[in-house]
């Protein structure tokens, strides 16, 4: 039985005519290699209206790295890449660099125009790494210009795990280009432990092949401002993408998520998840989450989630799921998004049955962050969360006390 | 048993195209003039014999007009052409009381819209009748008016209760507000004007029913309700206008000021014709322990972009919105709705339900607002969407802006197909595959349908039928 009878006969689409016309989707969004494509945001451009970018400055400079005479602004530590079968190094337009990321924003064109040599790392087809690959960023300085292009390939029917792990501090701009080949499964871990005078722009894009699988973890908890941009689109049906997300945001602190899944195939699937914690004066969050089903991709199952736990005064958290749908052969679609406070009934319960506030309020957080940490499922990554939540909470029980 | 549609419901077989799309003859309308400018603006209040501060604001708000910027956001609007739009159409000399007063034609349409016999039934508690840009017909039940309460057109309410009209004209909707915000203010005609007196509660709805007959028409009615403290009210307004080649322009101002304990419930069906571009902008404030309801049915139209709104400005106030919308072919309906908490222990819902056919979209676009120093907060969003073929396209696009802690906010947002099985089941039990599907849409949109008033129901329920008309086949 079908469904679909009357044809789009002579049905102009309202949206086709030129002019000031707003964007027909997420996907008409401007991409480019242009540095002068992207002027230097001023806050009020949609993309940049969450950001504080008058703390941004430096980060937009169209320059190069502040490198100095055996002190670079940010030092790399690759490691556990020994059966990498390509471990070399790409020039802007070199393929297969460019062919996944095109840059999106000021941030992602300067990164990429400014990273003369892009780590690439090819992962050989039908192999299973059992150990993480490992790139460690740690910047040497505040204020200091430091950008980063990957390329990270995975071979067809491979599986592997990258771990990107920030610490130190730098205005650090980072490109990740992600190819998942047919039927492989990779997992990209991005941790944001930078100091608290950090600022970090990050645009990570992949394409997820025919029947792949695909999990980008973002996990933010230092830096003065960060913003990850994960983005994903496919390239045959059968593919999955998983994003998740968690963070912390403190006093003062500024972290930003954004997403795009583009399901430009049929019969991919996507889930994605992103919960945090906000405490302190200023903490501010935001997540933005588009998904787009094109018309030619039918049987889609997607779902975004949001949730937000306020812990104290004065934090702010954003929160914008967008979701556009061009056909109506899905499988299932939907978002949710929420912010809330604690829970005085939860706190009563757990208080009631003998446990003191601190650890009922501990228990809270920890229950709030427990589906999503089950489902990053890298038990190194988890630990250090856990380790990271729970001096969180002990500075703020501190504080409070 | 039966398995044809149109055998259980005789009449059901005319509706396979716009009812409402004839057009009267139209004398006044052929000879209004096209284009805005400053003229046509001064001539308007001329006509109406305002007052000077009335004609310096739409002088202001014309420049304002001029500045703004068309949204690049929502709806594609390059089409409209504001140079060939007439402004100003006067139907009649004179406003009736009685339907026989008005000339046959206008008489003859609502005839066919079923207004005067509602009004016979007693079904409303007062109507007032826009044909072009003014009011035409107005009557009140005469235990309210004795009660002291206003229902009257807004060129009459300014004309015999300046101060009231000036002490909250655009008190809530500033003409700067937004383009179209501005234009109204500059060429606003017609509306209804409700005052509500402490204490009175008004307990059948007031009416009031537009109509566009001109083509390239420009309609600007201007709403403004207040309802004292402790008052309610149900303010219940329907649109419709002819099929013309060339594409009319509805765009109206609501301001609804629901002030300490008092109730407002602000019902809409639009139902204009597939070539009206409807930009309208309501909102309302609610003071202290103030409810306002909108209920919003999006039908017709080529364009709407409408999202009601409700600033919460007192402790223990409450919006709610439920909005239904539809779209066919050619068809967009950008809509949904602002709730901005301004004061500690207020409330919001937003309930949106959609369906696209036909390669019609429709949009939810909303925007939830928590301001500093609004605690102990609470909103909820959801939005359901009905895709029914694969050519048809929905968009959600939520805006949460949350500043203070002690908040509860939550959103959620569901697309989904008709689904097969829930087809094959009622198919099995005798049911043409379009009666199923006219079924399962009505299912779809019951809990809106239901907060209606009788006969608006009816009508959803009707016009459901009529959209869902060659969705299959």
């Amino acid at each position: 039985m079908t469904l679909l009878t009357d044809k789009p006969r002579d049905h102009v689409d309202p949206q086709s005519t030129v002019g000031a016309a707003p964007e027909e989707s997420r996907a008409a969004r401007l991409t480019s290699f242009e540095v002068s494509d992207f002027p230097v945001p001023n806050g009020r451009e949609e993309e940049w209206r969450f950001t504080p970018v008058d703390r941004l400055g430096g980060v937009f400079a169209d320059e190069g790295d502040d490198d100095r005479e055996g002190d670079y602004a940010a030092d790399y530590d690759v490691s556990g890449v020994m059966d990498v079968i390509a471990q070399t190094a790409l020039a802007p337009g070199q393929a297969p660099r460019g062919t996944v990321l095109v840059p999106g924003d000021r941030g992602a064109v300067v990164a990429s125009k400014h990273t003369t040599e892009a780590l690439h790392l090819k992962l050989e087809a039908e192999k299973e790494y059992a150990e993480p690959l490992r790139v460690n960023v740690h910047g040497n300085g505040a204020g200091r210009l430091s950008s980063a292009h990957y390329v990270v390939e995975a071979g067809h029917h491979s599986k592997a795990l990258l771990i990107l792990d920030h610490t130190g501090s730098a205005d650090h701009r980072g490109n990740l280009e992600v190819i998942v080949g047919d039927g492989a499964e990779l997992t990209v871990v991005s941790l944001q432990r930078w100091d608290d005078d950090a600022v970090h722009l990050g645009q990570h894009d992949a394409q997820v092949g025919r029947d792949a699988t695909y999990k980008h973890i973002a996990v933010s908890l230092g830096g003065s401002i960060v913003r990850v941009n994960a983005n994903v689109n496919y390239q045959g049906p059968g593919g999955d993408a998983t994003l998740l997300g968690v963070y912390f945001a403190d006093a003062g602190q500024h972290l930003e998520h954004r997403s795009f899944v583009d399901h430009n195939e049929p019969h991919t699937n996507s889930l994605v998840t992103y919960k945090g914690a906000l405490q302190g004066d200023g903490a501010h969050t935001v997540w933005v989450g588009d998904v787009l089903i094109r018309k030619e991709a039918e049987g889609i199952d997607t779902y975004e989630l949001n949730r937000n736990l306020v812990l104290t005064d004065g934090a702010r958290a954003d929160s914008v799921p967008n979701l556009e749908i061009e056909t109506g052969e899905i499988a299932g679609a939907g978002h949710a998004s929420s912010t809330g406070r604690f829970d005085d009934e939860q706190l009563f319960y757990l208080m009631s049955r003998g446990i003191d506030e601190t650890n009922a309020r501990r228990l809270v957080v920890r229950g709030f962050f427990a589906d999503i940490i089950a489902k990053i499922g890298v038990p190194e990554v988890v630990d250090t969360l856990m380790a990271a939540i729970e001096e969180e909470l002990a500075a703020d029980m501190g504080a409070s006390a | 048993m039966s398995t044809n549609i149109e055998e259980l419901n005789p009449g059901l077989k005319d509706l396979g195209t716009y009812e409402y799309g004839w057009a009267d003859s139209d004398a006044a309308g052929s000879s209004a003039k096209r284009g805005l400018n400053e003229d046509v603006v001064r001539d308007i209040s001329e006509r109406k014999s305002e007052p000077a501060w009335m004609l310096e604001q739409r002088v202001k708000a014309l420049k304002l007009f001029d500045k703004k910027p068309m949204p690049t956001w929502g709806s594609d609007l390059t089409d409209i052409d504001f140079q060939n739009i007439k402004y100003f159409v006067r139907s009649t000399e004179k406003q009736a009381t009685t339907w026989d007063e008005l000339p046959d034609d206008i008489k003859n349409t609502y005839d066919r819209l079923g207004i005067p016999e509602a009004e016979k039934q007693r079904l409303i508690a007062g109507v007032a009748a826009q044909y072009e840009s003014e009011v035409v017909y107005h009557q009140i039940r005469e235990d309210l008016e004795e009660k002291g309460v206003l229902f009257l057109d807004t060129d009459t309410a300014l004309r015999e209760h300046e101060d009231l009209f000036r002490e909250y004209f655009g008190s809530v909707i500033p003409s700067g507000d937004n383009k179209f915000a501005a234009l109204n203010t500059s060429v606003w005609s017609g509306g209804s004007f409700v005052y509500v007196p402490p204490g009175v509660h008004v307990d059948i709805p007031l009416q009031a029913y537009f109509r566009i007959n001109t083509e390239n028409m420009g309609q600007f009615e201007r709403t403004l309700i207040i309802a004292d403290e402790g008052s309610s009210v149900h303010y219940v307004e329907g649109c419709t206008a002819p099929i013309y080649q060339t594409d009319s322009l509805h765009s109206a101002v609501v301001e609804i000021i629901v002030k300490k304990n008092a109730r407002v419930r602000y019902t809409t069906i639009q139902n204009w014709s597939n070539n009206v571009y409807n930009l309208v902008t309501k909102r309302a404030t609610c003071a202290e322990g103030a409810t306002m309801e909108w209920i919003d049915g999006n039908i017709g139209s080529k364009v709407t972009m409408k999202y009601p709104a409700v600033f919460l400005l007192g402790e223990h106030s409450k919006g709610e919105t439920l909005s239904v919308a539809f779209a066919g072919e050619g068809q967009h309906q950008d809509a949904g709705s602002k709730m901005v908490h301004a004061a500690p222990n207020t409330s919001s819902t937003i309930v949106s339900k959609s369906v696209a056919r036909g390669g019609g979209r429709t949009s939810y676009r909303g925007l939830v607002q928590v301001l500093e120093g609004a605690k102990n907060s609470r909103s909820s969003v959801v939005c359901d969407a009905l895709l029914v073929d694969q050519i048809s396209r929905s968009d959600t696009y939520p805006y949460n802006d949350i500043r203070e802690d002690d908040v509860q906010m939550a959103h959620e947002a569901t697309v989904s197909k008709v689904s097969e099985d829930q087809l094959f089941y009622l198919m099995s039990r005798g049911m043409s595959e379009t009666e199923a599907m006219a079924m399962i849409v009505r299912g779809f949109v019951e809990p809106i349908a239901r907060e209606l008033p009788m006969e608006y129901a009816l009508e959803l329920n009707r016009l459901i039928e009529l959209q869902m008309e060659g969705a299959v086949g």
